[in-house]
């Protein structure tokens, strides 16, 4: 599935552009996408950002992806670092 | 009035206006109501022991007006369901002393209207897809820990990782 991830917060730290762009094949969950997207992170970014990772959520516009949600159709994600605003 | 007539959200790109507490007063403001109670959450001087000269505010917009909106439902909800509530938050670069949220709740009395506005501005903080990136004056900066997002099952209701 062809996926565009936005990244926020201190993700934007780890990346040159606010979206990635990755080829996952048989990727159709959250689960599945969570598991594929931490063995490229682990390939292409430091150690500090996969602790990041795992205490990350998945979402659309709309809504925070629970790990049994199939994925959207047009496979646009976001990944959401722990917030802190207020 | 329906509810959703009752409810105003916003998300303003510091670049382009500032938080103004009197929208949210004009918004909320209803003859029938006799308590307004507003939350103003502004950028301090402080932070971690350490000298702050700004917060640089990141915002996933779409999903930060959805969760605003949802926070307003559930407050007037529990506290009074002829309410009315009014949530902006501020992104962008952030002076020491400009406005970074503002939340007002107006019912009938200040108790729903304290205890709505309280919830609601809970929810911003804790729910909302927001980041902050504190400036220190020696230069440095630093995202803020912040609190984890948990999905809720869309089945059981239960939350998932």
């Amino acid at each position: 599935m062809n996926i565009t991830l936005q990244l926020f917060g201190r993700f934007r730290d780890f990346a040159d552009a606010p979206e990635l762009h990755l080829e996952l094949p048989g990727v159709t969950t959250t689960a599945e996408f969570r598991a594929a997207f931490e063995a490229w992170a682990r390939a292409h970014w430091p150690d500090a950002a996969i602790a990041l990772l795992q205490a990350s959520a998945i979402a659309t516009d709309t809504t925070l992806l629970h790990p049994r949600t199939p994925l959207p159709a047009d496979g646009r994600l976001a990944l959401l670092p722990p917030v802190s605003g207020g | 009035m329906p509810r959703e007539d009752r409810i105003a959200c916003h998300v303003i790109d510091i670049a382009d206006a500032a938080l103004d507490p009197r929208d949210a007063i004009a918004f909320v403001s209803d003859d029938a109501f006799g308590g307004i109670d507003v939350f103003i959450g502004r950028v301090r001087t402080r932070s971690q022991g350490r000298q702050c000269v700004g917060i640089h505010y990141d915002m996933f917009d779409p999903l930060a007006l959805a969760v605003f909106r949802r926070a307003a439902e559930a407050s007037i909800e529990a506290h009074d369901p002829q309410a009315r509530c009014y949530i902006a938050h501020a992104k962008g670069k952030l002076a020491v002393g400009d406005l970074a949220v503002v939340v007002a709740f107006a019912s009938a009395h200040r108790d729903a209207a304290f205890r709505g506005c309280r919830q609601a501005i809970e929810a911003v903080k804790h729910q909302a897809p927001i980041w902050k990136q504190e400036h220190f004056s020696d230069g440095g900066a630093a995202w803020s820990d912040g609190t984890p997002l948990v999905a809720a099952d869309a089945a059981t209701g239960r939350e998932g990782a």
